[in-house]
This record gives C-alpha cells, sequence and structure tokens, in this order.
C-alpha cells in the first residue's frame, strides 16, 4: 500500500492530484461520485463511453472547424498484437491505459513520456479460448476504480478465457482473479468491464455456442460476487423487482423466461451481454441489452424466447430488474440487441422534459426510451431499407414483422435487410447534447439466410443458418462496395440532420465534440473529422491498418489530443485475419467484406494526434533521452 | 386488367395464411409467438425436434457452479491470509465442491 502511494504521487500531475483532492472533499467515500468528478474533467477518460451518459462527447473546443485542418500524428505505440482493436484507452491523470486483443495485455503509458511504458501485464491463457470466439479475439476495454482510504486505484480487465481480473492502477500488479466464464462450454468474455460504486460488472459471450447469458457484479476490493442475473429462465434467476414492468405490464412481466420457450430450450438460450452499459447514479439504474437467442435457426426453438433482445433496467446495487423491453420477439436474423445506449436529458414531443436512453440497435431501429420506466418514446428506422420489419407500434410496444422478410426451415430467404451483422453493431456512438444530435456509424449490409437442423453439444458451435451477405440497396452490390453509413440522429423528431454513404461499415463508433466535430474511424483505415452540422468531411488521416475501436479525446498540459486504437478485425475482419475465402465463412462476413483486403492489413496500436503534431517530445525534445547513468 | 388484379388478388388470398405471423397477434402480455403456417406450434415429436440431450443442457450450470466454489476459496484464503492465490491446489484445506470453512 505505502508503495501503491509513493507511486501515485510521482506519476499523477498535480492537476490530477488537484481534481482527486477535490472531489475527495466533495464527495468523501463514494467511489462511483469520485468517478463521476473525475470524467468532468477534460484531463480524464476514466470508463467506456467516456461518462456515465456515455456519450462519447467532449466539452473540449481547441480542435475545432477552424483548426482541424491541422491535426497531425503527435506520437504511436503498438501493442505488439495483430487482430482487431476494439474499444478505446482510458486516461486519467498522467497514465493511459491500454488493452490489446488476445492475449489481452494490458499496458500503462507515461503521458509525460510516451516512450516509457510504465507497466505491462500479460496474462497466459490457454490457447484453446481462439477456437470458441465466435467473431475475432477482440476486448472491448479496460475499467478503472479511483480508489478509497484503503486501498490505491485499480484496473479491471477480462480476458478471452473468461477470467475478471483486477489490477494494481500504478504497479500493473494482480490484485485478484475470478473465473466468470467458462471456456470448456464455449463461453468466453470480450466485453469491457464497467466500474459502478465498488463493484465491477462483467457480462458474457457465447450465444453462437448456446451459452445462456448473465452479467454478474463483483465487489471491486475483493473479488467477490454480488450477485449474477440471467437473460432466461425462472424469475428468480433473471432477478426481476417485484414491481417489474409494472408501467408498462404489456411488456411481459412474470415467468416469461420460461413460458417464451418449449421445454428446457432457453437452458442453452443465448441473451449474452457483451455489448456496453450506461449508468444514472440518480435512479441507480444501470441499462444494456441481451443478446440473440441460440440457436440461429428458429424453428428449433418456438417462442418469444424473453428475455434475449431486450433493453434492461436494472438496480446496480440489487441487481434487480426494474424493466425490461424486448426489441425483437422470437429472433429470426441473429439481431444480438447488445449495442450502445446513450443517456440524454430531452424534451419529448410535447415539451415534457425527459430522462431518455437512446439505442441504435442491430435490428435497424433506433430506441428511445424513458431511462426511469422504460416507458417507449420513440422507434425509427435509421435507414429506408429495414425491411424485416414494417414498423414498431409505440402503444403496444410490437414490432410488425413483414412475414416475407422472416426466416425459417426448408427455406431460403433473400434480401433481408438488415443483414445478421445489423444495420448497427458494437460500436460506441456519440451524442451531441449542444446539437441534440445522436452520431450513429451505421453498416448497410443484406442478406439471404437459410437455416439447417443442428444438435447441441456443450463446447460446440451452435448456429445452425447459412448466410451470405453483401451490400444493402444504396451501395454497389455488383462491386461489394458502399456498406457503410454515418448519420447524424434527432430521437425526438425522428430526423436525420445529415447522411453520408461509407466505403465500408462505420464498426467502431463515433465521437462528437464541442468543437463542432464527429471524429470515426473506418475499416480501410482512416480516422475522419466530419463538420456535426452538415457531416462534411474536413479533415482524415491514413492509419496503419483499419479501425474497429472508437476515438477518445482528453487533455493534458492544456493541450487536446485525440486517440484511437488502429488494427482491423472483429467480425468484418474474420476474413482478410483468418484468410478464409468461402462468401460464407465467418457466419457469412467473408462474402461481404471481400474487398478489405485491398485497402488494409492487420496491425495493432494507438496513434494520437493533436494541432500541429504538438507533444512532450516537439515542447522538449530530450524528453525520453537516455542520460549514462540513468536506470530508466 | 381487372382478371391480373384477380389473380393477384387470389394468389395473394392463397399466400397470405403461409405468411401469417407479424408479431402482433398475443396469447398473454410479453407472449406474441405463432407458428409459421405449415410449421408446428410445439417442435417435440415433429420433423424439427432438436432431440436435446438432457445431460448435454445442464452442463453450464454445473460449470458454472464450479466455477463460484473455486472463487469462494480464494476469496476465502485471500481473507484469511492477505494474499491472493489463484491456484486453488495451492489453497490449505481446499476441497473441490466443499464449501469454504467459516472466516
Amino acid at each position: 500500500m505505502k508503495r501503491t502511494i509513493r507511486k501515485t504521487m510521482t506519476h499523477v500531475s498535480p492537476l490530477a492530484v488537484a481534481s482527486v483532492l477535490a472531489c475527495g472533499l466533495a464527495a468523501p467515500a463514494a467511489a462511483n461520485d469520485t468517478l463521476v468528478e473525475l470524467a468532468q474533467d477534460p484531463a480524464n477518460w476514466v470508463m467506456t463511453g467516456r461518462d456515465y451518459n456515455a456519450q462519447n462527447y467532449s466539452e473540449m473546443t481547441e480542435i475545432n472547424k477552424e483548426t482541424v485542418a491541422r491535426l497531425r500524428p503527435a506520437w504511436s505505440f503498438s501493442t505488439g498484437v495483430l487482430h482487431g482493436h476494439e474499444g478505446t484507452p482510458l486516461v486519467v491523470g498522467d497514465k493511459m491505459f491500454i488493452h490489446s486483443p488476445f492475449p489481452n495485455t494490458t499496458f500503462a503509458l507515461d503521458l509525460n513520456d510516451p516512450g516509457t511504458i510504465l507497466w505491462q501485464n500479460k496474462p497466459r491463457q490457454n490457447p484453446t479460448a481462439r477456437t470458441v470466439a465466435c467473431c475475432d479475439v477482440v476486448n472491448r476495454g479496460l475499467a478503472y476504480w479511483p480508489g478509497d482510504d484503503t486501498r490505491g486505484p485499480l484496473v479491471f480487465r477480462t480476458q478471452l478465457d473468461g477470467h475478471i481480473v483486477a489490477m494494481d492502477a500504478d504497479t500493473g500488479e494482480n490484485i485478484w482473479i475470478m473465473e466468470n466464464s467458462d471456456i470448456k462450454v464455449g463461453s468466453t468474455l470480450t466485453i469491457a468491464p464497467y466500474v459502478i460504486k465498488d463493484m465491477v460488472l462483467v457480462g458474457s459471450s457465447g450465444a453462437e455456442l448456446g451459452v445462456r447469458g448473465y452479467v454478474t457484479a463483483y465487489d471491486v476490493k475483493t473479488g467477490e460476487q454480488r450477485w449474477r442475473a440471467f437473460a432466461t429462465g425462472p424469475d428468480e434467476e433473471l432477478k426481476l423487482a417485484s414491481d417489474f414492468n409494472e408501467p408498462n405490464p404489456h411488456y411481459g412481466q412474470f415467468n416469461l423466461g420460461l413460458e417464451t420457450w418449449e421445454g428446457d430450450a432457453w437452458k442453452i438460450g443465448g441473451g449474452t451481454n457483451w455489448g456496453w452499459y450506461a449508468y444514472d447514479p440518480d435512479e441507480d439504474l444501470f441499462y444494456y441489452g441481451s443478446g440473440n437467442p441460440a440457436p440461429w435457426n428458429e424453428t428449433m426453438r418456438p417462442g418469444d424466447n424473453k428475455w434475449t433482445m431486450a433493453i434492461w433496467g436494472r438496480e446496480a446495487e440489487t441487481g434487480e430488474a426494474k424493466f425490461a423491453y424486448q426489441k425483437t420477439p422470437h429472433d429470426e436474423w441473429d439481431y444480438a440487441g447488445v449495442n450502445v445506449m446513450m443517456l440524454s436529458e430531452q424534451e419529448d414531443k410535447d415539451g415534457q422534459m425527459r430522462k431518455l436512453l437512446t439505442h441504435p440497435d442491430r435490428n435497424g431501429i433506433v430506441y428511445t426510451l424513458d431511462r426511469t420506466n422504460g416507458d417507449l418514446i420513440s422507434a425509427d428506422k435509421m435507414d429506408d431499407t429495414v425491411n424485416w420489419v414494417k414498423e414498431v407500434q409505440l402503444d403496444t410496444g410490437l414490432p410488425v414483422r413483414d412475414p416475407e422478410f422472416g426466416t425459417r426451415m426448408d427455406h431460403k430467404a433473400r434480401d433481408i435487410c438488415p443483414s445478421a451483422m445489423g444495420y448497427h453493431n458494437q460500436g460506441h456512438d456519440s451524442y451531441d447534447p449542444e446539437r441534440k444530435l445522436f452520431m450513429l456509424g451505421i453498416n448497410h449490409i443484406c442478406m439471404d439466410w437459410e437455416p439447417f437442423m443442428l444438435p447441441y453439444r456443450a463446447g460446440q458451435f451452435f448456429v445452425g443458418a447459412t448466410l451470405d451477405m453483401y451490400p444493402g440497396p444504396k451501395g454497389d452490390r455488383q462491386n461489394g462496395l458502399g456498406l457503410g453509413q454515418i448519420k447524424a440522429y434527432n430521437a425526438i423528431t425522428g430526423e436525420m440532420a445529415w447522411e453520408k454513404m461509407e466505403r465500408f461499415a462505420v464498426w467502431g463508433g463515433t465521437m462528437s465534440t464541442a468543437g463542432g466535430l464527429t471524429f470515426y474511424g473506418t475499416l480501410d483505415g482512416y480516422i475522419k473529422a466530419r463538420d456535426s452540422d452538415t457531416g462534411d468531411l474536413l479533415w482524415k488521416h491514413k492509419l496503419p491498418s483499419g479501425v474497429v475501436g472508437h476515438p477518445m479525446t482528453y487533455q493534458h498540459d492544456g493541450r487536446q489530443y485525440v486517440a484511437i486504437y488502429y488494427g482491423v478485425g472483429g467480425w468484418p475482419g474474420v476474413g482478410l485475419v483468418f484468410d478464409l475465402n468461402d462468401p460464407t465463412a465467418g457466419l457469412g462476413s467473408v462474402g461481404a467484406f471481400r474487398r478489405l483486403k485491398e485497402f488494409t492489413q492487420m496491425g495493432g496500436g494507438v496513434m494520437v494526434f493533436s494541432l500541429d503534431g504538438n507533444s512532450v517530445h516537439t515542447d522538449d525534445v530530450n524528453i525520453g533521452e537516455w542520460i549514462p547513468g540513468d536506470d530508466a | 386488367m381487372k382478371l391480373i388484379a384477380f389473380g393477384i388478388a387470389a394468389a395473394m388470398s392463397l399466400a397470405a395464411p403461409a405468411f401469417a405471423y407479424d408479431g402482433t397477434n398475443c396469447r398473454a402480455p410479453g407472449n406474441c409467438w405463432e407458428p409459421k403456417p405449415d410449421y408446428p406450434e410445439r417442435v417435440e415429436g415433429s420433423e424439427y425436434d432438436p432431440q436435446h440431450d438432457p445431460a448435454e443442457l445442464s452442463k453450464q450450470g454445473e460449470s458454472l457452479a464450479a466455477m463460484d466454489n473455486r472463487n469462494a476459496w480464494r476469496i476465502w484464503h485471500a481473507a484469511q491470509t492477505g494474499t491472493f492465490e489463484y491456484d486453488v491446489a495451492k489453497i490449505p484445506g481446499y476441497e473441490e465442491g466443499a464449501t469454504p470453512p467459516a472466516q
């Protein structure tokens, strides 16, 4: 402990120390309050989505529409690992925390001299874990707990092999390691952990191997399990509050985790959560989405298959669900409902101020709910080419399916939009509260789908469908290009302020700033900045490899930096990464992204930008130089 | 024209029952699934019976219970000694499946 404190003092800037002290005075004990305070300081980016609202929005204006043309690389860092680099680094005080795909090495860099790796923590994992990862060996990020009177700050990491690990933020030493998921039954971890109060939340992956989904809360200090809640099965295991869905009983309430399945099929029913979280401290509710039911073959699992594909509002303290809304009853397209949850406060159509949650789903609909009770406020198609559903009825909450674009045994369905990759996938998007616009990184991919029967064997893939995927109607189906879009969406009016086509799916998400800019990375290897008002392309830079993570920004010594991971991979990169050619391989993504290899190759690292490329090294070229006799 | 229109209408009315499940006919709140025309209400005993092996279906639950048990020993040991040990085989007194002694 003494050592921890000493290290903290030597490595954290006076600014960061001041802010920690300030929030220490404001809110002595509660760690979540400290995270809220830390997030308000533009020097930090303490969690996925930057703060509990998960808006990926920065108040900083140094980099703006006028200055963005001067944006240049300031420094970079290679992780030494290939494969998809999802998520974004965290910055707290003088440290940047970097994560990597399998084997999930964690690095801490010194922002006062980014050439110095303060510590690295490289776990030993059973390589078999790689064989049960459905969609590349990605990982979506780290979490940070700021510490309290008895324990210094911690960094949390999930591993593909199913472990959740707490590391000392100053030394990188393991504090505790717990088993959350068992690769022997096909259960892995790619989700970023998430800290609320003195708990760390861990999701789950493996619906393609029939894994029944669950979310677990652990004590940050000891690793002791506080609660665990499943997505299917009996109400006790779903952890429903006694007033669950009382404001919207038509969503369904009790016993549906069993009644909407035939027999014991819910035991291998999927519903894993590997996306993102958001949290409202005033309501003490956190929000996330459960994934697709298993298998993909819909004929093998009659019923609505609750509570897969649902938006959840759970009490952080107890884990109990206050509400859940199922977006895709009886999924037939693998529209895994795990996507980003962005919180905002806006006036609804009647002029009433509401606390909202906006969620661009795989199924092509952007849902906005009242986050205090689950009321459905809006449900708009993110592109008019969505065809599995005619509309979502706001009064019943039911999607009106178009039977022509459903899937079923002994039938090959064609031209379904979106495809299984969704019109939106794992990308963590942003919300600009000034403009009241959500900046959505969208996919434009449709598909043919034919299911087949298969047995369930624990540890083996349990998919049961053959897919062909290709560009949507607005893309170039002949040439396999035009697979993405980026749009600015107003959740109340349902209007798109602007929309632009992209060569490939905008997979990694977006970040917007008070400088009127929207940043995002592309699969063909660019970081781009668009005008948040018009969507005009103002700047771009060619990175070493394609991007599947979201940009972040922080201030260090008064200078604004923008950072982004490069390293193509994830589901769209499966063909390139594993050298596959059969268009139906990679769960159908190989065909859709057959042109990707003409634009990028694998990579892995962080690129950091600033105006004119200024950095600690341009400030003082001697920083980081070796001096004889110095041990650093 | 009329004939063609009639033909299309007739074709649609014939085809319509084969495409009936639109998700809006609910047997109870939150329970709106219907079998598609010509597909069974229950798959058990039908040509689409998945015939799941109960032993396979229980493996995930068993695995979670075993992991939770090992974790409980790790936490118990850390509380006892102040040091964390991941390898349960190195934890004195560890017995697979047994509950750790009271603190």
